[in-house]
């Protein structure tokens, strides 16, 4: 596992509706800003990126010093995003894959607002084990 | 080899065109070298690139140099070969001649002699000296010339061209242009040919252990340089790039230890754009380049070609690649390297590729992606030297003046420590430094921030600097933390225990490190610097590293070191907006914010704060939001700004109350409140959507009838952290039809404390117009300030009111319903009442889905009706037929749920009841007492005079006035008609006459009411000229009282009467018999006519009744008879011309003087609206008084109506009516056909 990641689901108007910190190290106060700032930084590279690929997964897209930011697209134009020091492609992926799958489940909540913050414990509790497993 | 790369730098630095010789054959340079020379550069020539491919190129620099020259003659052809390069690339042979045989004999062998040499691609130029007057010598140079062309033209290959001398023609310069050419294209195909075998050869042997880069780079340089001169730069480009790809490999050769290089003075300065910066021959050892130079130099090479082709991003592209990944090689290499030579580099190469790809830049138009990259690529060179320039700011104590970011915090937090071999010691007296240095740190206060935010500082260093110097230094083995501190104030407490209880800020526990300055300098070998100390060493040390005066001037003070990283940090911004990179460029306007706070430079500082927060706010980025709005408010605050200091501080209140304490956020409640009650200069609306939200009820829409008030519960989510205090609130609706807010706000009048959380404020809403509302905006005041939000919140506050922008489905609270009617009031009973009796009238109350409560009927009777107002007014529940037909379980249900039967007596007051509240919402009938009046006498009717009645007469009309709703704001109106009518209808006819002249009278007594009429008695009181037979008591013969009659039947009395001797006629005429009538009546109010309503108790339930009758004489005398002749015609029709025939006859003789003459006086009585009397309506007709003489009257009519209608009448009003005897008797009827059809329109066929 990552022992730094974070992780955080941007909506379409650029705003996290999702974040998460997922890595094994213990949390640092100060930490959160550096990755909020860094991730918010990277929005920059993917609004370039992202319209390069027909490819959902944009892999690394922004590096800074140790940290490695990897982005995924979704056709909405949500973005994951997880800052992360490790690097496994693969696994990457498939932890974007698979949360992308439990996002859709959410989006289709009838209750739940598109754009608005996702607060569903559940849904905290099964990306962490997605992370636990994947990162 | 290597031992020519001195000799081969030299060559290339000499030699930088295209070299073409010529063979002064003729001695004729001089005179043409002018001409020739202005020929150069190229213009356009057309050569072949490594892949063969023909390529244009322009201006190709070229020389021309003559074999004779020393440059050419004195090379050994070791040296040719190795810098074949630099050889001529094609050979002018200038030649002349004016005799054939000369040339034949001399010229053509030498020039034989000149070309025999295949290495070198040659052509002739035929040098005419004939002047074009002199026609000789002009043919003869010709003969000579075309000779020379049969000699040395081959049939693949023209390689004579002729030059006049005198007259140049432009066809011989295309022609001298396209054979230097041609030889320049074939030579260089050649030796690219020839450099390409040498360097595979040479690729072949790379990993044999004889293999030499240097020879290697010699040649492959060549070739680019070759392809440089002869401007095909791309493919120069590419031999760079191939050198540099082999050298990477080659100098990651395990095996061999290497210099690595940067050790000479100024190799600070990074050299990536000056490939000229050391000789080749400095920067090679063991034929190997050292890599520092070396890199430096192929990047540099390759920069140059770039910016010959110019493509300056390509420059800064590969250039922040260059520098990065050089970066980290020169941290591989950073214990051999000056203290924080790296950084140092890193910033000397940003700079430099700044300015020289910015310079470059400003000459081409490019695309807008490009433009895009070349900024973004200069945003990254800022940034990355802004952050290079403030970890040396840092390691020489101006961290005291960078901004904790979190973007410098991220950057340098995250950026390792230099890690030289030992860590820099202090210099010899520096004690004056040290002083200086502390006096700094202790006089830097943190920055006091507004509200009393108490934040953890973030970090600027990836661990404390005090330990990673000391664990660095060379006479301290261990860097042990606990160590230092022991050493330092000797309290032996443990590290650990103590760091984490001081959490305040770095800065504040170095100082408690570093004591009380002691004023030793000479440190004791095993004593660890103090903090100051390590700057002032830092400093020294970076002294040594920086060679560049200038920069090292901007790390001279903390001014010139914020100027400078001001500049850098501009240069960031400014470059990454234009890029549209709009995060990282705002950003750092944040940093340039805070930089012009802490100059007090207040108003820039508020505009770049504002940019920041906009951004972050607009993406919902709270949290670092939260980190920059209290600086953007703390501006706003020293500028005086209420407004944005207000939004702002509004602003803070709404973030996520996780980021800050709830102090902090009391702080700025009390800051709004504060402001609110203080004198504003420009009062503003505040907008609080963001912390004060509100939404309806979950409920369904308060549902209104058309008119009426209502209360709105409204649900208000106060983001203060404490209660406050409202001077009002109040609410807007907005009609969800239509968009304006036209509506006026409603204001509550509930408590005006909003606790922190959830309120339920109701608001009281005065009738609105039909239609469904939303909520549109919350308005109040919190002292003078005025708020207002439009911040709904569908059940709990919203996270930001960006929330908003999405399509959310506003729920309507309150829907007011079209007019309709709320209630209904019907008369119960629709037959007639009794006349002049107190009668109940039923009126049933219907409220339609509506409560009545506190209803007031108002009963305003008409004229002739008069409303009991001693009585009571009794109300029941009225369940109707239907109802009570309907099923049992439904009657059940009705019955559990309003008292049936309930009556209740309520007092009426100037025709004003009062529903009670039991009958507000369930159908009542209501019964009030009512006497219509009617003082006319009822009047019998007889054959003779049948009866003209109007149901208008006994119609009486009540105006009904409901007044309901909560406000009594509904009004119900509605006039309605009751019938009264009298008991019976009274006729009457003579049964038979008896021969003694006695009458039998029959009196047909009618029942006009619903009800069963007892008829107790009845007297006759007859008129003059009749008289009862017998007793006279006026009563019937047979006595059968009481006579019950059933509704709607009727009942006869026969009376035995007589006519009385009188003869006068007119008394007869005027006078009426009276009938009295006493009778009872049992009836049903629900039904019609009912027993009166008893006034006073003992009032009898024996009611009178009278009725005149008007009893006519029968003719017993008839003096005259009319005959009413039947008509000539069948038929009668509409518009025909009819005549009316009367015959009158005279019975006998009348002897009474009332006729005076033997005239009679008739009048025909017609219907103006049947008939139209053609003539005379009346007149004299003579008319014998003998008995029997008969007389005819007619008179011409047309009827104007078909159906049956009453024919005219004839009378004769001379004589009185019982003296003449009409046939037919009484009225009589005739039948009116319609019109025939017209034909006079139809046209025939």
């Amino acid at each position: 596992m990552a022992s730094t990641a974070c992780f955080v689901i941007v909506s379409k108007n650029d705003i996290p509706i999702y974040d998460a910190e997922v890595g094994s190290a213990p949390k640092k106060e100060d930490q959160a800003y550096q990755h909020q700032f860094i991730l918010h930084a990277a929005l920059d590279v993917v609004q370039d990126l992202a319209w390069t690929t027909n490819a959902m997964s944009l892999k690394s897209v922004d590096r800074f010093n140790e940290l490695v930011v990897s982005v995924y697209v979704t056709a909405g134009h949500t973005r994951f995003m997880l800052l992360h020091d490790t690097r496994t492609e693969d696994g990457i992926k498939s932890f974007f894959q698979e949360v992308h799958e439990l996002y859709i489940k959410i989006f289709l909540n009838p209750l739940y607002l598109p754009g608005s913050r996702i607060t569903s414990s559940h849904f905290d509790t099964k990306v962490r084990a997605l992370a636990r497993k994947y990162l | 080899m290597a031992n020519y790369l001195a000799q081969f730098q030299t060559i290339k630095s000499s030699c930088d065109r295209v070299v073409i010789a010529v063979e002064d054959v003729s001695d004729l340079w001089l005179n043409v070298r002018q001409s020739f020379e202005q020929r150069l550069p190229v213009k356009k020539a057309c050569l072949n690139n490594k892949a063969r491919n023909p390529v244009f190129v322009e201006n190709l620099p070229a020389e021309f140099i003559q074999t004779t020259d020393s440059r050419l003659r004195s090379r050994f052809p070791q040296e040719q070969y190795l810098f074949w390069f630099r050889e001529p690339y094609a050979t002018v042979v200038l030649v002349t001649c004016e005799d054939l045989d000369e040339f034949k004999t001399i010229l053509k062998p030498r020039l034989k002699l000149i070309v025999q040499n295949d290495e070198r691609e040659w052509f002739i130029v035929f040098v005419s000296k004939a002047h074009p007057g002199n026609d000789q010598a002009t043919k003869m140079a010709k003969k000579v010339y075309a000779r020379l062309e049969t000699d040395f033209n081959t049939k693949r290959r023209e390689r004579c061209c002729k030059f006049d001398l005198h007259g140049t023609d432009a066809d011989f310069w295309d022609d001298f242009d396209s054979k230097m050419v041609d030889c320049i294209r074939n030579t260089l195909d050649r030796r690219v040919q020839f450099y390409e075998e040498e360097n595979r050869k040479l690729s072949e042997q790379r990993f044999t252990p004889i293999w030499n880069f240097c020879n290697f780079f010699i040649l492959k340089e060549s070739l680019a340089f070759m392809f440089e001169v002869t401007n095909l730069h791309e493919d120069s480009l590419r031999e760079y790039d191939e050198l540099e790809l082999c050298y990477s490999e080659s100098v990651n050769l395990p095996g061999k230890h290497r210099e690595f290089g940067g050790l000479d003075t100024g190799d600070d300065q990074a050299a990536l754009l000056n490939p000229g910066f050391k000789a080749l021959t400095q920067i090679i050892q063991d034929d190997v380049f050292r890599e520092f130079e070396f890199r430096q130099y192929i990047f540099a090479c390759q920069a140059k070609l770039l910016f010959k082709l110019s493509r300056p991003v390509e420059v800064a592209a590969r250039g922040y690649a260059f520098v990065v990944g050089f970066s980290k090689t020169l941290a591989l290499h950073e214990n051999a390297l000056p203290f924080c030579f790296r950084e140092v580099w890193v910033i000397t190469a940003c700079l430099g590729l700044i300015k020289s790809t910015s310079a470059q830049y400003d000459n081409g138009i490019v695309a807008i992606d490009s433009e895009k990259e070349f900024h973004r690529l200069q945003g990254d060179l800022y940034s990355l030297c802004r952050v290079k320039f403030m970890r040396l700011a840092y390691l020489i104590g101006y961290g005291v003046e960078i901004e904790k970011s979190p973007v410098n915090s991220a950057s340098l937090s995250m950026l390792s420590w230099p890690k030289p071999a030992t860590w820099p010691s202090i210099p010899p007296d520096s004690s004056a430094e040290i002083m200086t240095k502390e006096k700094i740190t202790l006089q830097a206060k943190p920055r006091e921030k507004l509200f009393n935010i108490q934040r953890k500082p973030l970090p600027l260093e990836p661990s404390f600097l005090l330990r990673e110097a000391n664990r660095r230094r060379a006479f301290l083995s261990v860097g042990n933390m606990s160590e230092l501190y022991d050493s330092v104030d000797g309290s032996g407490l443990d590290a650990h225990s103590k760091l984490p209880s001081n959490k305040s800020s770095s800065n504040l526990m170095i100082r408690t490190m570093s004591g009380p300055a002691t004023s030793e300098t000479s440190l004791p070998v095993d004593r660890p610097m103090r903090l100051s100390e390590i700057h002032v060493a830092a400093e020294h040390a970076l002294k040594q590293t920086i060679s560049d005066p200038d920069f090292m001037t901007s790390l001279s003070s903390p001014e010139e070191f914020e100027n400078r990283y001001m500049e850098l940090t501009k240069g960031a911004a400014d470059n990454y907006h234009r890029s549209w990179w709009k995060r990282h460029g705002v950003v750092l306007d944040g940093e340039i914010a805070a930089i012009f706070f802490k100059h007090g430079n207040y108003d820039l500082a508020a505009k770049s704060y504002e940019k920041v927060c906009a951004l972050y706010s607009a993406e919902g980025w709270e949290e670092l939001l939260a980190d920059v709005l209290p600086d953007l408010a703390e501006c706003q605050k020293i500028l005086n700004d209420e407004a944005g200091y207000l939004a702002s501080c509004v602003k803070l209140l709404s973030l996520e109350s996780s980021l800050f304490s709830s102090k902090e956020r009391q702080a700025f409640q009390s800051e709004v409140v504060r402001l609110a009650h203080s004198e504003m200069k420009h009062p503003v609306p505040l907008d609080v959507s963001s912390l004060i939200t509100f939404a309806g009820n979950p409920a369904p829409p308060l549902e209104l009838c058309d008119g009426d008030p209502g209360t709105l519960s409204v649900a208000v989510w106060s983001g203060f952290p404490d209660d406050i205090a409202l001077e009002s609130l109040s609410l807007r609706l907005s009609a969800s039809s239509s968009a304006d807010e036209g509506l006026k706000a409603i204001k509550s009048s509930d408590a005006r404390v909003l606790v922190p959380g959830r309120n339920i404020i109701t608001f009281a809403i005065p009738p609105q117009k039909p239609g469904s509302y939303v909520l549109g905006a919350l308005t109040g005041q919190i002292g003078k300030l005025s708020f207002r939000s439009h911040g709904f919140s569908q059940d709990g506050p919203v996270d930001t009111d960006e929330f908003m922008s999405f399509e959310k489905p506003t729920r309507p609270v309150l829907k007011v319903r079209k007019p309709r009617a709320l209630v209904d009031i019907t008369p119960a009973v629709s037959s007639a009442l009794l006349m002049n009796e107190l009668q109940w009238i039923g009126l049933i109350v219907k409220p339609i889905d509506y409560s009545l409560k506190g209803g007031i009927l108002h009963i305003d009777a008409g004229a002739e009706l008069k409303i009991e107002e001693s009585q009571m007014i009794e109300i029941e529940s009225y369940r109707s037929n239907g109802e009570q037909s309907g099923p049992t379980d439904a009657s059940k249900a009705l019955s559990s749920s309003s008292e049936p039967g309930r009556v209740e007596k309520v007092p009426i007051e100037n025709g004003k009841i009062k529903l009670p509240d039991w009958a507000s919402d369930v159908t009542t009938l209501v019964w009030f007492p009512v006497r219509a009046i009617d003082d006319t006498i009822a009047r019998g009717t007889s054959p003779a005079s049948p009866l003209k009645h109007s149901i208008v007469d006994g119609m009486r009309m009540i105006a009904l006035k409901l007044e309901f709703g909560a406000f009594h704001n509904q009004v119900f109106e509605r006039t309605i008609a009751v019938h009264f009518t009298n008991p019976f209808h009274v006729s009457t006819r003579v049964v038979d006459k008896c021969n003694d002249g006695t009458l039998l009278l029959q009196v047909i007594l009618h029942s006009e009411v619903k009800a069963t009429l007892h008829v107790k008695d009845v007297s006759l009181d007859l008129q003059a000229g009749f008289e009862h037979l017998g007793n006279g008591d006026g009563r019937p013969t047979s006595s059968l009282f009481p006579l019950v009659i059933a509704p709607s039947s009727r009942a006869g009395i026969l009376f035995v009467i007589r006519l009385s001797g009188t003869k006068d006629l007119d008394e007869l005429e005027n006078s009426d018999s009276m009938m009295t009538i006493k009778y009872g009546i049992s009836g049903d109010r629900t039904t019609g006519a009912h027993s009166p309503v008893p006034v006073k108790p003992d009032d009898s339930e024996e009611l009178l009744f009278k009725i005149s009758l008007k009893l006519k004489r029968p003719v017993l005398d008839p003096c005259l008879a009319v005959g009413f002749l039947p008509f000539s015609t069948d038929c009668l029709r509409v518009g025909q011309l009819v005549n009316m025939k009367w015959r009158v006859e005279r019975l006998k003789d009348l002897d009474e003087a009332s006729l005076p003459d033997d005239e009679i006086l008739y009048q025909v009585d017609a219907n103006p609206q049947n008939w139209m009397v053609a003539g005379r309506k009346c007149g004299h007709i003579s008319f014998s008084k003998a008995q029997g003489s008969r007389i005819e009257i007619a008179v011409t009519c047309v009827p104007l109506v078909s159906g049956y209608v009453h024919p005219p009448q004839l009378g004769l009003p001379d004589v009185g009516e019982a003296n003449v005897s009409c046939n037919p008797a009484g009225p009589h009827l005739v039948c009116v056909l319609p019109p025939t059809l017209s034909t006079s329109y139809c046209i025939p066929a």
